[in-house]
């Protein structure tokens, strides 16, 4: 590599590849996300990027300050919500500030196209952000592999699709370069790096709860780094910075407020620091202490005071003083917990654990690379590999226990897969030098010709290469095809294919929000399953009673037990909840399985936790124990407002041997609803709007009325 | 509720109105079992339980015990019952005329038959009728046996509410647990000890670490958590009988499927590492010739299995190795 190309030096041509090639990772990275917007449009996906999109645009209209103090009178009604106090704006704030530098460099974008493709540009920046953290712990190559990896791997893409407008999209990349100038801080001592690891902290905490594994793995490092004997001064510099600053600064976020000081999350950052500060003044003790005796010291003060942090601690959680757990942390823990005492939580379907093929699905090959990394991790074992070693055991247990944390497990993996296949291109990929053996029997007689020797040299390493070379292509594949066919889906507009392959679009959502967007009062409430809420706000400018910040579990437990109630029940419910509207969305048309029907079991174990008298979950099972929908289901079941709701005169529809297509049943032969009027229904009846009746002008109640009326007559649509 | 009116109306036309029933007999019954549970005849319930001009409460549960009827959660729920009834002989149970009863289907089979009772366990409770107990509605009650009624605090605490009196469980504390996990830690501090005197850590320490952390991260990503939340099966098992390794869908899984895939993975890391740190240094290059070939043959078997099997989860998925 003497001879210059281009003028430039072996060095620099390195430099320029590296560039090169990483650019090119950005550009796979955010091409790979695209496939929504090239196939449906640039919308946004799915449920809560609905709302941030909404607090979005609502920040670029009114401004700052405005949002911070701005309550939503809309959501939750009648109670409201805080929004400026109970999110994470980080998102918001970004895309604001991208949008605003947009129009001063006076190129006019739309506010949306911001929203959409921000995932996918940080997803560039992650990857970049991955090379760096390589780097940082073994070197370029292994740097160049994991950005390659973590920009493809289907584990980050399932949430960072283009139109995925969610706080994962922008934290994996905040996540990722906190740790990478952690680690740099650590192993250069650098105030600097620490006071820059606090400022991009802050800016984790801005952005989303998960902040919380950073504030805790990073003095887990930091503990284990005191309890392997590796104290040094630029730990303690590293630490003390990064923590004082990050802490202040992180309770500058109202949602975060006071808790780094009395949360059991924030504890361990908490008591390391103290503990920093005492390892640091032993160690100037050792300056003027004897040997003999610091040793003891240390040794005994260590224990004493671990043991006595824990107990207070544990302590001063059972008087209350600092606040336990968290339902959603707990459960993490405590496995069993969630299914007992919180149903919101494990009916998530993303809570649920993980089982093995979910892991293959996301990461592929690099879910086996990933214990070789750890392993020559564990060989070269500096204050880095800790960290890194530290990060693999608790991303491997998060996300063996809630499916969703996958994500954070997916850089630890790349990373570790970036080491693995680096030592594995050392060893193979340099075909200049032979191999050590070669070396060392070289004083033994030549026992083949040279062509067979070289032979011997070469051909070994050419099928390790092949092979390797091989499974990443595969890889590549895989992740293309799995980010394809199911991660790039906005959920909101839905794709179908006839047998003859032609391509249909169903758009019922839309046409559902735009229906009560447009024919009801702008002060309409719509009563829906919290899954739909921040649609609801977002699309059809409605007041929700429930939506998917599920802060107020009775307020959603009731929503459950009007549903689940029958319908003169139901009806007075909705009356005292001035509802106007119920919505519900019904698969049965098309077989779509996510609908309200399969999501009734969960309303009804949530309305069950909050009102054991009224709601009970064994009833709306038939003698058979099935849930059933037909004439053989229970009479929970057929009376309760949801089936009401969705199967009324579907059997109009549907012929009399109809059934519905989700649950392969015979559908019931009469559905009587008076107290509610259907309002509208979407071209695959997947979304069904019914107004709730004004009380009767001649107090009558509304089965009298349909009774004189006549049958059919309540099935009247009037217009 | 047609259960519980035709209840009533069949222990009426039994044994007619007012025939006697007394707490002292019952509670002469209650005192024949160990933990104040009346084992009641069917005759005895109808004579006790069931007639409406009583002056005391009686909840009674309608069960099979008999391990013919192999029925898991009455057991479940006879526990806790009987928890309960300890808890309220305890604590005297003398601020309320309250007795416990069972009632098993063997002694009461016509009255189950009779009533079309389909679903057991069921918790019953027959407030007193009269008397200066009687409550505003002493029509019989069934108590929903749900998640949080099924265990003894559950029960305790929602009979304590219908009845307006302090019922505590009492539980029986489990000491083989903490016999157990006081032996385990102090094998595992003793253990320690030994292996702080005689094992120069620091030698063997790195090794260790790295075997443990391997070990725990590879069950960790094969679904060791799902088996441990969800325990499934051990294996599967087809109609025609034969052992069944794999689950056909990808969000279900048999407990086997984690040990064959976390070895799996196991295999392809070890090769890797054989690669990188071993191979290199097999002496005579025939050998190592071999060598790699053999290792990177292993690495595309393991893997291709690993991958086959993948297929077999997730039907329709394009890719495949070597096996199909």
């Amino acid at each position: 590599m003497r001879d210059k190309v281009l003028g430039l030096s072996a060095h620099d041509q390195t430099s320029l590849l590296r560039l090169a090639i990483l650019g090119l990772i950005s550009v796979v990275a955010i091409g790979s996300r695209l496939y929504s917007v090239i196939r449906f449009e640039s919308i946004i996906h799915e449920f809560d990027p609905w709302f941030n999109y909404r607090t979005t645009r609502y920040l670029v209209d009114n401004g700052f300050d405005k949002f911070w103090n701005w309550f939503d009178e809309t959501a939750w009604y009648p109670l409201g919500r805080v929004v400026g106090g109970t999110l994470y704006p980080g998102i918001m704030v970004t895309s604001a500030t991208i949008y605003n530098g947009l129009r001063l460099l006076n190129i006019p974008v739309d506010i949306r196209n911001v929203c959409v493709f921000l995932a996918p540009v940080f997803s560039a920046l992650t990857a970049i952000a991955t090379y760096q953290l390589g780097k940082e712990v073994k070197d370029a190559t292994a740097g160049l592999l994991a950005a390659a990896f973590i920009g493809i791997a289907p584990g980050y893409i399932s949430r960072s699709v283009a139109g995925s407008y969610d706080n994962e999209g922008i934290a994996i990349f905040l996540l990722v370069f906190t740790f990478f100038l952690w680690l740099r801080s650590v192993r250069l001592g650098s105030a600097m790096y620490g006071a820059l690891t606090a400022v991009f902290y802050f800016y984790m905490v801005s952005a989303w709860g998960g902040y919380v594994f950073i504030i805790n793995l990073i003095p887990l490092h930091v503990f284990a780094l005191l309890a392997m004997g590796r104290y040094s001064n630029r730990l303690y510099v590293a630490y003390s910075t990064f923590y004082v600053l990050g802490t202040l600064a992180s309770m500058q976020i109202p949602f975060v407020g006071f808790q780094p000081t009395f949360t059991s999350e924030h504890m361990a950052a908490l008591g390391t620091f103290g503990l920093v500060q005492l390892v640091a003044f032993t160690y100037y003790v050792r300056t003027v202490a004897s040997q003999q005796h610091f040793q003891l010291l240390v040794r005994f003060a260590l224990l004493i005071l671990f043991v006595l942090g824990v107990a207070v601690l544990v302590l001063l959680t059972m008087r209350g003083v600092i606040a336990p757990w968290t339902g959603r942390f707990y459960s993490l823990w405590d496995t069993g917990y969630a299914k007992i005492h919180i149903p919101i939580i494990a009916s998530v379907s993303e809570h649920q654990p993980t089982a093995w093929p979910n892991f293959f699905f996301d990461l592929n090959l690099l879910i086996w690379l990933f214990p070789a990394g750890i392993y020559f991790s564990f060989r070269e074992l500096t204050d880095n590999h800790v960290f890194l070693i530290l990060y693999s055991i608790f991303a491997a247990y998060f996300s063996g226990v809630m499916v969703r944390l996958i994500l954070t497990l997916t850089p630890i993996v790349c990373v570790m897969a970036g080491i693995a296949m680096a030592n594995v291109f050392e060893t193979y990929l340099d075909f200049r030098k032979a191999a050590p053996a070669e070396l060392e029997a070289h004083d033994a007689p030549p026992s083949a010709t040279g062509s067979m020797k070289r032979y011997y040299t070469y051909f070994p390493k050419i099928a390790v290469m092949v092979n390797f070379m091989y499974f990443l292509f595969m890889f590549q594949w895989h992740c293309s095809w799995i980010t394809s066919s199911a991660y790039s889906s906005p959920s909101v507009v839905l794709a179908s294919r006839g047998p003859d392959g032609s391509h249909h679009i169903i758009d019922d959502f839309r046409e559902a929000y735009y229906w009560l967007r447009k024919n009801t009062e702008p002060s309409a409430k719509v009563l829906s399953w919290w899954d739909y809420g921040y649609q609801l706000a977002g699309m059809a400018d409605r007041t929700t009673l429930v939506d998917n910040n599920t802060w107020n579990n009775t307020h959603i437990a009731t929503v459950g037990k009007i549903m689940a109630s029958d319908e003169d029940t139901a009806y007075e419910l909705a009356r005292r909840h001035d509802v106007d509207y119920v919505l519900v969305i019904f698969g049965g048309m098309l077989g779509y399985s996510g609908d309200d029907i399969n999501k009734f079991l969960w309303m009804i174990r949530i309305a069950q936790g909050v009102y054991p008298d009224d709601v009970n979950e064994q009833s709306f099972f038939n003698r058979e124990g099935q849930y059933a929908i037909g004439d053989d289901a229970s009479a929970a079941m057929k009376n309760s407002l949801m089936h009401k709701l969705c199967y009324y005169r579907f059997g109009d529809v549907m012929g009399p041997k109809g059934f519905d297509r989700v649950r392969k049943q015979r559908l019931p032969t009469s559905v009587e609803l008076d107290n509610f009027e259907e309002a509208y229904t979407t071209e695959n009846w997947m979304v069904r709007i019914y107004k709730v009746k004004e009380l009767d002008s001649l107090g009558r109640t509304h089965h009298a009325v349909a009774k004189l009326k006549g049958p059919r007559a309540a099935a009247h649509i009037p217009f | 509720m047609r259960l519980l009116a035709g209840l009533a109306l069949f222990g009426l036309a039994l044994v007619g109105t007012g025939a006697g029933q007394s707490f002292g007999q019952l509670q002469a019954l209650c005192g024949k079992d160990k933990d104040g549970v009346a084992q009641l005849e069917l005759s005895q319930f109808m004579k006790h339980v069931v007639s409406e001009d009583k002056d005391y409460a009686v909840v009674v549960q309608l069960t099979a015990l008999s391990p013919r009827y192999k029925c898991d959660t009455c057991h479940v729920v006879d526990r806790a019952l009987r928890a309960v009834s300890r808890g309220w002989k305890k604590s005297g149970g003398t601020q309320k005329r309250l007795a416990f009863g069972t009632l098993d289907v063997e002694n009461g089979e016509e009255l189950f038959q009779q009533m079309g009772i389909d679903k057991i366990p069921r918790l019953m409770i027959f407030p007193a009728g009269k008397g200066p107990e009687a409550m505003a509605n002493s029509s019989p009650r069934e108590m929903k046996l749900g998640a949080r009624n099924s265990h003894a605090e559950g029960m305790a605490a929602r009979l304590s509410e219908l009845f307006g009196v302090e019922i505590k469980a009492d539980v029986p504390v489990d000491f083989t647990k903490y016999v157990v996990n006081a032996a385990a830690v102090a094998g595992a501090a003793y253990a320690s000890l030994l292996a702080y005197r005689h094992i120069n850590l620091r030698m063997l320490g790195r090794n260790v670490w790295a075997v443990a952390t391997i070990a725990f991260v590879l069950l960790m990503t094969s679904g060791f958590m799902w088996n441990r939340i969800n325990s499934p099966p051990y294996l599967g098992q087809a109609r025609s009988g034969d052992a069944v390794l794999f689950a056909p869908t990808q969000s279900q899984q048999f407990g086997v499927e984690t040990q064959i895939v976390a070895t799996g993975y196991a295999a392809c890391a070890l090769c890797v590492v054989l690669l990188v740190k071993h191979v290199p240094h097999v002496s005579g290059a025939e050998q190592r010739t071999l060598v790699t070939f053999m290792v990177v043959a292993s690495m595309l078997l393991v893997y291709s299995y690993l991958n086959s099997v993948f297929r077999l989860k997730m039907p329709g998925y394009p890719y495949k190795l070597l096996l199909p």
